[in-house]
């Protein structure tokens, strides 16, 4: 296939989120939400009915990790559209749907990057309409402010990332991540590239840039006010395109520096172990001083940004399977915890106190009482986040601590890992002792100021949507574990192992 | 019905909290009635189930387990060995068949150990959920639907086979029980929920780690991520699991286990959390849940972990022993008399530890009788001390008092339960109490009969100490409460919501059934000592005691009788070389052996590679003439495996009597005549094995080096 015709068949989904996108902000007004969902609904048949590809573009590579990151992105984001249905005021409707079929265009793009350029853009571009999708998301002026902040600080790691980007390019010559011939940026790396220090300097820097969309651990500090300050429903969506689309180019980064591939760099390894150590124990330490429930899900999310890396870290150096390939392991858990974390957000959402958003802990009080349903919905999603049977959160943390644990007994990182992943458990703990609260918060208290539901039909659909599918993941994993699973796979398979066979050259 | 009866026996409580949730909330006598039919219809699941096991055994003894039922979670269905994979092709939302093979799964079965705590559940938890009745009131629909998911839970755990079911089970009963506490409780309700739910979490938290390094380490041993105790048993007892692995396991799991018990230095989340509980909720705390921990100790720690375990056996022992102490000191100064049976909890559960790591079969018999002897006996007392407090209002021993003149039933029953608990010559706990410490002096017993165990009379000592210190405190619980002056708060009894001054009919058909079941148990244990004995033979002593043998003929034995059985069920354990564990060397004692398990990639093909070097230890007696032709020199005084792996043959008549304890009970039995000691020597025990029992599967080739 060459020529217009592939391009438009490959790029399809995009094609109709995009289309989807400038309908709804012209349509605007009421008609913006249904066409939102008419257009996530389209693309998701269409990449579901189209399977994996392996098309090259200029650019862009399909795989099966790029089907993997569509799906979940447009599956997720029927949930995070739903949520958002009652969000804003008429006036700004179009503009809010549109931003949000941008950020998911950006996701799914990210997953096909094959050239740094294409990857710097498809990340701006889940981020830059969040920025507007915050600032839009409510009419308090804490809103505008967070919006501001993360432009800023997005502003300035996106600087740092194109930095690194251009120390690969100007260590490599290329922009190309995987060549056809085996050549790009990971050929260059993998052919001794990985010792030159401005590789790694590069690396490192786009690590930077990356450790910023998942909020880890050093630029974590911008999440919790940023999600507190957004529109609870919203911050759903905050807390989980941005890390999916940074766990996916972190994926393939580290595909480029050979980590699939026996190439691991002890340097990068050590970087990132202390980045996702210092990630969990950040947000769940600082969680557990907060007394605003948004603050300690913003926080939550940070948490379970590190217990992703350590999937990440793992890799699929130890075999198939999401047991011990840690990437599928992460893919698994990301879908788990974005509908987990959606659903706890959505929840805060649905309820109001005195005619505001619930936030505070205490305008939780009694909402078992006063609304049993929301409270099991928000309980299911608390104990899925805090990780305990019978929810998928259990699950989640099964693969990605066990594919901490099965790094074979010749690896070098062994021991780190293991390491990391009894830190990962101990850090499982503490985040029960916040998690819990919330839960008391519904059951345990006597009601303090009555709540009165918020939103509309829409969020309390996709709530119950949320809590059940936590459920229904843990019953039956299979389906969804096998996807990961294949998606890790295609970073394994005959044409990654290029790297390897020129390193052995 | 066999495969069925299990996951009816665990499903049917979670179908009645739904059935429960559906009922409108102000039909409060429905929503009691529902709850009380559903934990009743459990119950006779539950008995059917065991008249099942009892009867499969009877059928097939030789098998470990009965009424097994599996169904795939993780495991990825096709297992075909595939190295390339058409990415393409496959459609969308069938995924492709994944090369890996798990064994991870819904898998439940139950033997003799299990049955009789499943059985306690299922007995315990209608009678918990008839005693509130009058005690809850609020909030009925949830309270209900909550006990009978806290019930599917702990009945999920005894019956799982899988570690990571069981530990699905063990964490999820958190979740009602928190939700039971901390709704329904006393007045530092939260904090006592939280207090219980970070405790424990915190603890099983590094149970999980474990089980998922257990999962790895299997993998690297057999080629699958397995986590079936069967399997996972079979490879410790191979010593396939090297001891610093097992060390490390065993404080994984020791971890969660252990708060569970409780043991002494993490026991401190028991007492608040029984004080606060609801009557209910405390006698299922104490009756059933945890005994989840010791249930852990006995299942995984002691048969998957035999080395670690007889290593940590003093250590451990040490710890039960100071609880048991100090849980008897605290409990004698305590007002409240909750408080005062939540720490006499604290002491049985050490005896509980103390038995089970006697390592001896009389000990952990004891154990696990004493398991289903401390649920009925502190069960009971927790109700008793509900239904004063629902009259009086009040648990504290100085504002009561003299109340067997006004509650001549309560008082009856107070004092049937006292004396269960201080271990009364003709009461359950007697038997079981009397065979920990059993256990427990013939684990350091060096004489003749015996190798040396972890413990011994300096173990015993003590915990004689603690038995007396227990008729102490109980009986002084017993003077106050229901002698001397009358004594009560102003104002009561409260006889609102239908009670009377004494009990009413309902409590005592709630208190009868249980001091029948205590009563039965004190006069003829045999039929539960009998069931339990044959499997802790099977499942948890054998595989020990095979992984401490170091005669060659028996090892080579009995890697045939295990591959054997395997192959007929289907279920084959395959040891892959790995090359950091080719072999193990464990030293105890006098004796270094050393053994190593090689084979083909795919099953059928053994070869057992086993060289014995050292001195055997001295303290041992020259076996008899019949065994030294090659019947598995078992340790003396442990009973002969319970299962052939091929059909049994009748006993050469040359076979010596494979030594048990009975001789050494034989001689204290005639000063203590009771019954309790004809439960000893296991009459069903079936021919001792001897050459003849065994013939090689053709199947097998085994090179012996």
């Amino acid at each position: 296939m060459n020529g217009l015709s592939a391009y438009l068949t490959t790029l399809a989904p995009e094609i109709v989120l995009t289309v989807g996108a400038c309908a709804a902000i012209l349509l605007g007004g009421r008609r913006a939400a249904p066409v939102a969902l008419l257009a996530t609904l389209l693309a998701f048949g269409w990449v579901l009915g189209a399977g994996i590809d392996e098309t090259r573009l200029p650019g862009l590579r399909f795989n099966a990790l790029s089907f993997y990151v569509r799906a979940i992105t447009l599956g997720v984001g029927l949930l995070i559209l739903l949520v958002n249905w009652h969000l804003p005021v008429a006036a700004e409707r179009g503009e809010f749907f549109g931003m949000i079929l941008f950020s998911m265009t950006g996701v799914m793009l990210t997953g096909a990057a094959n050239d740094l350029l294409v990857l710097f853009f498809s990340l701006e571009l889940v981020s830059v309409p969040i920025y507007v999708l915050v600032a839009l998301s409510s009419p308090d002026k804490r809103a505008s402010e967070a919006s501001v902040k993360y432009f800023f600080l997005g502003a300035l790691t996106a600087a740092l990332m194109v930095y690194g980007f251009s120390f690969l390019y100007g260590v490599a010559g290329t922009t190309e991540l995987f060549g056809a011939d085996g050549g790009g940026i990971a050929g260059y790396l993998a052919g001794g590239g990985m010792r030159a220090p401005y590789a790694l300097i590069g690396l490192a820097l786009a690590f930077a840039g990356i450790a910023f969309k998942l909020a880890a651990f050093p630029f974590h500090v911008y999440a919790p006010d940023v999600y507190q300050g957004a529109a609870s429903t919203i911050t759903g969506l905050l807390a989980f395109l941005p890390k999916l689309a940074g766990l996916t180019a972190l994926t393939i980064v580290l595909l480029a520096a050979g980590w699939n591939s026996g190439g691991r760099s002890a340097a990068i390894m050590w970087l990132l172990w202390i980045i996702a150590a210092g990630t969990m124990t950040v947000g769940n330490v600082l969680a557990l001083l907060q007394h605003n429930a948004k603050r300690i899900l913003g926080y939550s999310s940070i948490a379970h940004s590190g217990y992703m890396l350590i999937g990440v870290l793992a890799g699929p150096a130890a075999g198939e399977g999401p047991l011990r390939d840690g990437t599928a392991a992460m893919l698994f858990y990301i879908v788990v915890y974005g509908v987990m974390n959606l659903g706890a957000f959505a929840a805060l959402g649905a309820i109001s106190v005195d005619g505001r958003p619930a936030e505070e802990l205490e305008d939780l009080n009694g909402v078992a009482r006063t609304h049993p349903g929301l409270a099991l919905a928000l309980a299911i999603c608390v104990f899925s986040l805090m990780g305990l049977p019978p929810t998928a959160g259990f699950l989640g943390k099964v693969y990605v601590f066990s594919s901490a644990f099965s790094l074979p007994v010749t690896d070098p990182f062994r021991v780190p890992m293991i390491a990391l992943g009894i830190i990962g458990v101990v850090n499982a703990a503490i985040g029960a002792a916040y998690y819990l609260r919330i839960a008391a918060a519904c059951y345990l208290t006597e009601v303090k100021t009555p709540q009165q539901p918020a939103g509309d039909r829409a969020l309390r659909f996709g709530l119950a949507l949320c809590a059940l599918a936590m459920l229904i993941l843990f019953v039956w994993p299979r389906g969804l574990s096998r996807q990961a699973q294949q998606a890790s796979r295609g970073l394994t398979s005959s044409e990654f192992r290029t790297a390897s066979v020129s390193e052995r050259r | 019905m066999d495969a069925w009866i299990l996951t009816i026996t665990i499903f049917l409580p979670l179908a009645g909290a739904v059935l429960i949730s559906l009922i409108p909330a102000e039909r409060a006598a429905a929503i009691r009635r529902a709850a009380l039919a559903m934990s009743a219809l459990t119950l006779v699941a539950a008995i059917v189930a065991g008249v099942r096991y009892h009867a499969a055994q009877q059928l097939n003894p030789q098998s470990d387990y009965q009424l097994r039922a599996q169904y795939p979670w993780f495991s990825t269905g096709t297992m075909a060995d595939t190295t390339e994979h058409d990415l393409v092709d496959t459609p969308w939302w069938a995924g492709s068949a994944i090369t890996f093979p798990v064994d991870i799964g819904y898998k439940v079965g139950i033997d003799g150990i299990s049955v009789w705590l499943l059985l306690l559940t299922a007995f315990l938890t209608p009678l918990a959920i008839w005693a509130s009745f009058t005690g809850v009131n609020e909030r009925l629909r949830e309270y209900y639907a909550l006990m009978l998911v806290l019930e599917a839970g702990m009945l999920g755990v005894f019956c799982a086979l899988d570690l990571l079911l069981f530990y699905v089970f063990f964490e999820f009963t958190l979740i009602p029980l928190y939700f039971i506490i901390g709704i329904w409780g006393g007045a530092a309700r939260r904090q006592a929920a939280n207090k219980f739910f970070i405790f424990t979490l915190a603890g099983s938290l590094l149970t999980f780690a474990g089980v998922l390094y257990t999962a790895y380490f299997a993998f690297t041993k057999s080629g699958e991520f397995t986590l079936d105790l069967v399997k996972l048993v079979k490879l410790g007892q191979f010593g396939a699991i090297p001891f610093g692995v097992q060390w490390w396991l065993f404080l994984a799991f020791a971890a969660g286990f252990a708060i569970k018990v409780p043991l002494f230095p993490v026991h401190t989340w028991l007492p608040l959390a029984h004080t606060e509980a609801p009557t209910a909720g405390s006698v299922i705390l104490a009756g059933v849940l945890l005994k989840l921990g010791t249930y852990g100790f006995c299942r995984i720690s002691l048969a998957m972990l035999p080395a670690a375990a007889a290593a940590l056996a003093p250590f451990m022992a040490t710890l039960a022993i100071i609880g048991i102490i100090y849980g008897a000191l605290a409990a004698w100064v305590q007002r409240d008399v909750k408080k005062l049976v939540a720490y006499s909890s604290v002491s049985h559960l050490g005896f509980c530890m103390l038995g089970l790591f006697s390592l001896k079969m009389a000990g952990v018999s004891g154990a696990v009788l004493l398991m289903v002897n401390h649920g009925l006996s502190t069960g009971a007392l927790f109700l008793i001390v509900g239904m004063i407090y629902e009259r009086y209002h009040t648990r504290d021993i100085h504002a009561i008092g003299g109340l067997a003149r006004p509650m001549p039933w309560m008082a009856f029953f107070l004092v049937v339960f006292t004396l269960s608990s201080i271990g009364l010559p003709g009461l359950n706990g007697f038997v079981s109490e009397f065979l920990v410490l059993l256990g427990t002096a013939l684990s350091g017993n060096t004489t003749d009969q015996f190798a040396a165990g972890p413990l011994g009379y300096a173990y015993v000592v003590p915990a004689a100490v603690g038995i007396i210190l227990s008729a102490v405190y109980m009986l002084w619980m017993c003077q106050r409460v229901l002698f001397g002056p009358l004594t009560e708060p102003p104002h009561t009894p409260d006889t609102s919501r239908s009670l009377s001054p004494d009990l009413t009919r309902r409590e005592i058909a709630i208190l009868t059934p249980i001091a029948l079941a205590c009563l039965v148990i004190g006069v003829y244990p045999n039929p539960l000592l009998n069931s339990m004995n044959t499997s802790i033979a099977a499942n948890i002593l054998e595989p020990r005691q095979l992984h401490f043998a170091t005669d060659e003929s028996a090892l080579e034995r009995h890697t045939m009788v295990a591959t054997d059985e395997n192959t007929d069920r289907g279920s084959r354990s395959e040891f892959n070389p790995a090359p950091e564990a080719g072999g193990r060397k464990f030293e105890r004692g006098a004796r270094t052996s050393r053994l190593e398990f090689n084979s083909a990639p795919k099953g059928r093909r053994i070869v057992a590679t086993s060289e014995t070097r050292g001195i055997r230890s001295s303290k041992i007696n020259p076996a008899p003439e019949g065994r030294r032709n090659g019947a598995p020199a078992l340790e003396p005084g442990f009973p002969p495996p319970l299962r052939g792996g091929t059909p049994p043959a009748p006993p050469s008549p040359r076979a010596a009597p494979v030594a048990t304890f009975v001789r050494p009970v034989g001689a204290v039995a005639p000063l203590f005549f009771s019954p309790a000691f004809a439960a000893i020597p296991s009459p069903e025990i079936p021919a001792p094995l001897t050459t003849d029992n065994f013939t090689a599967s053709p199947a097998l080739e085994r090179t012996v080096r």
